[in-house]
């Protein structure tokens, strides 16, 4: 009687499915919390660095993408990378805690070491903006996502024209990042900050931000059609208003960038949950041009 | 004393903990002392300090209390405050404690008076509406079924200690049985509450053939006006629906809002 | 292709042959209120208990697979961190005898999204290259509607595909390994009548086929109906009880979830097949719920199925077996839902 032979995949020679692609699939690289900053009362800004120095450098992004993040046994979850993609596997991701995994990271010592994977979906494309103004507009946490193309822009400053980062929040103790604003502007950034709710200390405008966005709109003489890229992070109910008075000022609509966030499960386009419509928000995205979010039913 | 655990670097403390029961048959206490093989396991997480089932001598001196049973007398409701009182974190544990549980099947007969003539004929004794502990104080945790199962029991003590947040599962029990393969009891020829109680007990009556008496209460927005019609559909009686309603309290609120 | 013919008393034979394996197949699992018999896959251990003669099964072959619950890593910890072990839980290969060509179909969509270029999944991928699959021919149910989905047949996937002419099974080979197992038994060329008597039988078969789907223009009647009113009334009926996933041969979502155990040295991470049709399937950390009615994740389900998979893949994600609808206690099948989105009106 014949055995059917045990076909052992993982060095099996397979047209479609590639023995690395297999191992992969669970595999993480250690890394260690080197250092945590409080930056609001719920926000953290955490260096992680992937311990293996040839695994570090070998680690490569693009500004957009994001990691899976790991605490064994704890939970496991999607993070878009803020640090800039020429520090490779020296990470910076800025968390807040809301559930498990994160209250748990926030909790443990540095040293720590967790499990990254990645990096995963969409970047955005910082090298098609060159030689254009930007826009880039952030309300609350979506000023996390921007940070990544922002160092990059930074970094190639003189390739950009003009820079605006329109960012808002809802007091002034929810802004992030508070301590790099004064070297934003040392790089000739335009950068204005609005806050719904002022306090005793807050001299800056107050209101929304779509009232700066439309004094930049009219200063441009109502015209974005040419020569000018924006990116928009922040929670779904920005986005309609902001995309909305962009493409009312003739902004095209493929150069309209914005990062969705849902919840990941795999990261990998298999479990669903991300899905938007019938759209991998960590395959397809979770940068997606304004057309394509357009195209998908119950994306914002 | 027992070095500290840790887990990731951060220190876990054993929470001093009691066990107290109100009115009820004391079986959820007993599945805590179930399954031999993780009890030390599972000891070694807590500092038990009162636990009449299981330990002479106890303190009053703890953290985290898990109350068994239901309110049915004024001395449990004393009692019951006076836990709150001193309890970080109260935990109702079983049905009689999130629900009311079978007790409360006495609720179903308006004259009380009558009741304890049927029960107790001439040895009256002082007794009042069954009413779940949440009627009374705030519960901070509850572990649901009847009895609790001591699997799912480890897993929330166990994130309980770690200071993981303890997700019950929303959805009904008809996704376990059908992950395990069941023939789903409607098609046998009997009733089941699975399409709307809270899973968490890996379908342990339908594996066995037994519809559900839903006594782990209601999943997240239960559809029983749909269970009505299937129920209908299936030629079960709207009685033999109601007996299992009103079986462990969890869908007294439910039946309320399905009637109006 | 090769096709063979043998004697339909050598198909014990053929099942000694693979017995030797783990092998799976459909067999009887007692009667409904009906008095219909009910199938299931399962472990085979006699060749009395294989009935390929089964109707359909209440649940695919799905759990062997995907099973509901599947450890993808586990960890040991100590005070100086922790090491993560994986494996892909694939020791035997098994042998699936007696499957449809809607469950063969099913499987060869699944390796679309999962043995597929991006990120291959190793744990299904594992299982799925260590199967050795007879499939057979079946006798239409009222309530399939595979020919409606292109998956009444199947062309691949499979190792050998067996028909019943009566006298002797006609044989599709697919395989090598197949091949050298029918050698096993007294094989013969088919006849021209055999030839004649198979496609007699296809026909037959064919007339046979009732329920019906429309799929034209679907998924842009999907876009243009997504704010219908018609999803609501589905929504109502909708349990939001996963039932329709956990028996669908093509749902594949899950949940990934960690664990601790008691003496806080092990952990696992865990994955759980869920279904989008579960209340929390789109709720994010916070707790915002991107679908928070029945209706609005009953719509995702057709969504996902008729719309995204077919815009991927240009196929739909279901394969027309009928047993969410069976087994829907609401009784919400794809062909009523189909049809009240394209009318706009659903059924009492």
């Amino acid at each position: 009687m014949n055995k059917l032979d045990f076909v052992d995949v993982l060095p099996a020679q397979q047209s479609s499915t590639r023995k690395s692609d297999l191992t992969s699939f669970e595999y993480s690289y250690k890394a260690e919390i080197t250092n945590v900053y409080g930056l609001t009362d719920t926000e953290k800004l955490y260096q992680i660095r992937i311990i293996n120095s040839d695994q570090r450098h070998q680690f490569t992004f693009k500004p957009g993408q994001f990691v899976m993040l790991e605490l064994p046994g704890i939970g496991e979850g999607p993070f878009s990378i803020s640090s800039s993609p020429t520090r490779h596997g020296d990470l910076e991701l800025c968390i807040r805690a809301v559930g498990n995994l994160t209250n748990f990271l926030g909790r443990v010592p540095r040293g720590t070491l967790v499990g990254i994977t990645g990096p995963f979906g969409t970047s955005f494309p910082v090298e098609e903006m060159e030689n254009s103004d930007l826009l880039l507009i952030a309300g609350g946490l979506g000023i996390v996502p921007l940070r990544a193309p922002l160092f990059s822009i930074l970094e190639n400053r003189s390739r950009y024209k003009q820079i605006d980062i329109i960012y808002g929040a809802r007091n002034p103790s929810e802004l992030l990042f508070t301590y790099q604003y004064q070297m934003w502007r040392q790089f000739d950034i335009n950068l204005k900050i609005i806050v719904d709710q002022a306090d005793a200390t807050w001299q800056g405008p107050v209101g929304l931000i779509t009232e700066i966005l439309k004094e930049r709109i009219e200063a441009a003489g109502n015209d974005l059609s040419r020569n000018t890229y924006a990116i928009v992070c922040g929670p779904p109910v920005m986005f309609h208003f902001v995309c909305d008075m962009l493409i009312n000022a003739q902004l095209p609509m493929q150069k309209i960038f914005v990062s969705l966030e849902r919840r990941m499960h795999c990261g990998r386009g298999k479990c669903c949950r991300c899905n938007i419509g019938a759209t991998y928000t960590c395959l397809s995205g979770p940068v997606f041009d304004y057309w394509s979010v357009l195209n998908m039913k119950e994306a914002i | 004393m027992q070095k500290t655990k840790t887990y990731l670097g951060v220190e876990i403390k054993r929470p001093r903990t009691a066990f107290f029961e109100l009115s009820s048959c004391e079986g959820c206490q007993l599945q805590i002392l179930n399954k031999e093989a993780s009890l030390l396991n599972f000891l070694d997480l807590l500092d038990i300090v009162n636990f009449r089932e299981a330990m002479s001598n106890g303190s009053n001196d703890y953290e985290i209390a898990f109350v068994e049973g239901s309110v049915t007398r004024a001395d449990e409701e004393e009692r019951l405050l006076k836990i709150r009182r001193q309890a970080k974190t109260l935990v109702a544990l079983g049905s009689c404690a999130c629900f009311g549980g079978v007790n409360q099947l006495k609720n179903r007969f308006h004259d009380l008076e009558w009741v304890k003539k049927e029960v107790y004929g001439d040895h009256s004794i002082e007794t009042q509406e069954v009413r779940p502990l949440s009627d009374f104080i705030a519960v901070d945790l509850s572990i649901y079924g009847c009895p609790i199962k001591k699997e799912e029991v480890e897993e929330i003590v166990t994130n309980l200690v770690l200071g993981k947040s303890i997700d019950h599962p929303r959805y009904p029990v008809c996704m376990e049985c059908t992950a395990n393969g069941n023939i789903c009891l409607f098609n046998l020829g009997e009733p089941c509450l699975g399409p709307i109680t809270r899973a968490g007990c890996d379908a342990w009556c339908p594996n066995n053939r037994m519809g559900c008496w839903g006594c782990r209460g209601p999943a997240d927005e239960a559809n029983l006006s749909q269970l009505q019609e299937i129920m209908d559909s299936h030629g079960i009686p709207r009685q033999a629906m109601l007996d299992r309603l009103e079986c462990f309290g969890g869908f007294t609120s439910a039946i309320k809002k399905m009637d109006e | 292709m090769l096709f063979k013919v043998f004697p339909r008393n050598e198909l014990e034979t053929l099942y000694d042959v693979l017995a030797g394996h783990h092998l799976v197949g459909p067999q009887a699992r007692g009667k409904d209120q009906a008095d219909q018999e009910i199938f299931a896959f399962d472990y085979i251990h006699s060749f009395a208990e294989l009935r390929l003669d089964f109707t359909s099964t209440v649940h695919s072959l799905k759990r062997f697979l995907l099973p509901p619950r599947e450890i993808l890593s586990s960890f040991n910890l100590d005070n100086s961190g922790w090491e993560k072990h994986i494996d892909l839980g694939i020791y035997k290969p098994h042998v699936f005898f007696g499957l449809h060509p809607c469950d063969i179909n099913a499987l060869n969509k699944l390796d679309k999204v999962l043995t597929g270029p991006v990120y291959p999944d190793p744990f299904y991928t594992g299982k799925r290259k260590n199967m050795f699959i007879v499939g057979v021919n079946c006798s239409p149910q009222p309530w399939c509607f595979c020919k409606s989905m292109g998956t009444d047949t199947v062309l691949s996937g499979f190792d050998m595909f067996l028909t019943d002419m009566g006298d002797k099974y006609f044989v599709e080979i697919q395989s090598a390994t197949a091949y050298d197992i029918l050698m096993k038994l007294p094989i013969a060329q088919p006849t021209e009548g055999d030839h004649r008597r198979f496609v007699e039988l296809m026909d037959e078969r064919n007339s046979k086929f009732t329920c019906q789907v429309d799929n034209s223009d679907l998924t842009k009647i999907l876009d243009l109906e997504f704010q219908s009113p018609v999803w609501k009334e589905w929504g109502k009926k909708c349990m939001s009880c996963g039932t329709c996933a956990s028996v669908c041969p093509t749902c594949y979502c899950y949940g990934v979830k960690e664990y601790v155990d008691l003496d806080l040295t092990t952990a696992t991470k865990q994955r759980q097949l869920y279904s989008c049709n579960l209340i929390d399937f789109a709720m994010v950390s916070g707790g915002h719920n991107f679908r928070p009615d029945s209706s609005s994740r009953l719509k995702y389900r057709y969504y996902h199925k008729h719309r995204g998979f077919q815009e991927a893949y240009e196929e739909a994600l279901c394969v027309g077996c009928g047993r969410c609808g069976q087994a829907c206690l609401s009784g919400i099948t794809v062909p009523d839902v189909i049809d009240s989105v394209r009318r706009q009106e659903v059924p009492k």
